[in-house]
């Protein structure tokens, strides 16, 4: 008997998978060219006037519509810039949400980025800013700080984290400005729960970012598709119906670009030397646009056997919705399947809303047919047994059919 | 500060080893990695400072240590524990 070792492939379509990466920023970013360089013009003075002032962006728009890119391109080219000018500016990249909306965490990354082994506890968020001040001016940095995903801090901690971070220059009079913010956001409506004054600090600049066309999510690919197919590999009928189905889901260049990287899979899964419009049927019923293994790979643990609770309930059940109380039966089950011990009910709570917020689960408060309130859950966008899939991959678990 | 003095206590050549590998470090971490405890390594702290070896910086309340690699002895300490490995 032959063993065949499926790492050693002998034919791929791929000629560098990694540029099809989530973290991946190409050099070129086709119809965000004026937006970026609309950011260049508003970090002019970074360059030309260091310490003369700083800003503050907020880039809006919504999932797959190029913010993060955006920001992480614009981060790279000011950088190169100022580098080529001897201005020790650095571009620092955040996601609120991987920081658990915590300021403090948030801080105690970017300090990190400037010395690595800086204490990571000990202190307040507000001591922390006034330490990073202090980090700037004794190491004459500037820094352009992007807050992705600012939902999250602004869940958790309102107002006043960003109230601080904008203000922060106002006690500082006659030493150099040093802290520049791009704030990220997917839906403007969160603003609301800032106090007036933060609000208006932020709203003085912002770039919206529209959906995708058909059209534009098609020059995105192909510019993906010569990074990281080999020549030929990816006929233009397919990038075409990729296109589509990706303009279909509110041109979002996430699920497009994932979708690509998935019909490369199969194809080379079939040894086919082109990925085919079949191919990507094959992938599209594995995305499922509102859970996508980075949202999910950014869950914590138990976040992770909540939802995997939540996909194994609705998996033996009938029923369109749950009341907390089964899901929290299920999900002590899977703890002892994986031997963690079980978080208490205000914490599983805090998950399903951090969870519905994602859009991965829905919870709503239930008042008919039970006695006195409930959160009920429900499971819209995705099959149980797909979820249940996708999490156990995650958790690394062998998948048995 | 004579020579023998500073490398007569194993505490000091434990801290330059720590700060050679690590790079920046804060009082209490490097007595997490050396096993000593925070008054005895802010002592000896003091004396590295003092013979030129060792410099820090201090942001509000933190102090952040490092050896000064611009001095030449630092430079030929560091060759001097690559080969000892």
């Amino acid at each position: 008997m032959v063993n065949v070792n499926p790492l050693k492939r002998a034919f791929t379509v791929f000629k560098d998978e990694s540029k099809l990466d989530i973290n991946y920023v190409p050099p070129r970013l086709p119809h965000r060219d004026k937006e970026l360089n609309f950011l260049k013009q508003l970090f002019k003075f970074a360059i030309e006037r260091p310490g003369y002032m700083t800003q503050r962006v907020l880039i809006t728009g919504k999932i797959g519509t190029g913010k993060t890119v955006l920001s992480q391109r614009f981060g790279i080219d000011i950088c190169a810039e100022a580098e080529k000018r001897k201005i020790n500016l650095k571009y620092v990249h955040v996601n609120c949400r991987e920081c658990k909306g915590s300021l403090f965490l948030i801080l105690s990354k970017v300090m990190g980025s400037l010395h690595p082994n800086f204490p990571k506890r000990g202190f307040s968020a507000e001591e922390l800013l006034e330490m990073l001040l202090e980090a700037l001016d004794s190491e004459n940095v500037y820094l352009i700080l992007t807050l992705d995903e600012l939902e999250s801090l602004i869940w958790k901690e309102g107002s006043d984290p960003i109230y601080n971070l904008t203000r922060v220059q106002e006690s500082r009079l006659g030493k150099p400005q040093r802290l520049s913010l791009i704030c990220i956001l997917r839906d403007e409506f969160v603003l609301a729960k800032l106090d007036a004054s933060t609000r208006s600090t932020l709203q003085r600049n912002i770039i919206r970012l529209k959906e995708y066309s058909k059209e534009q999510l098609f020059d995105i690919l192909a510019d993906r598709v010569e990074l990281a197919f080999k020549k030929g590999a990816v006929p233009q009928e397919t990038l075409d119906f990729i296109a589509e189905l990706s303009a279909m889901e509110g041109g979002d260049a996430r699920y497009a670009i994932e979708l690509l990287w998935r019909a490369g899979k199969y194809a080379d899964l079939h040894s086919s030397p082109q990925v085919l419009p079949e191919h990507v049927r094959e992938a599209a019923v594995r995305i499922y646009p509102t859970v996508r293994k980075d949202a999910l790979a950014n869950l914590s643990l138990h976040e992770k056997l909540l939802l995997l609770a939540v996909a194994r309930i609705f998996k033996n059940c009938d029923e369109a919705s749950v009341s907390m109380g089964d899901l929290e039966l299920e999900y002590a089950v899977v703890c002892e399947e994986f031997g963690e011990k079980p978080r208490g009910h205000t914490q599983i709570w805090k998950y399903v809303k951090s969870l519905s917020r994602l859009g991965v689960i829905k919870a709503f408060v239930s008042l008919a047919g039970t006695k006195g309130r409930t959160t009920m859950i429900s499971l819209h966008k995705i099959p149980a047994s797909e979820l249940e899939k996708e999490i156990l991959s995650i958790l690394g678990v062998k998948i048995e059919n | 500060m004579k020579i023998e003095e500073i490398f007569s206590s194993k505490g000091r050549i434990k801290i330059l080893l720590v700060l050679l590998k690590s790079g920046e470090l804060n009082i209490s971490e490097i007595s997490r990695r050396t096993g000593l405890n925070y008054a005895t390594v802010n002592r000896h702290l003091k004396i590295l400072e003092d013979a030129g070896l060792v410099v820090h910086r201090r942001f509000g309340r933190i102090r952040l240590y490092q050896i000064d690699k611009s001095d030449k002895r630092v430079q030929v300490l560091e060759k001097l524990i690559s080969v000892w490995k």
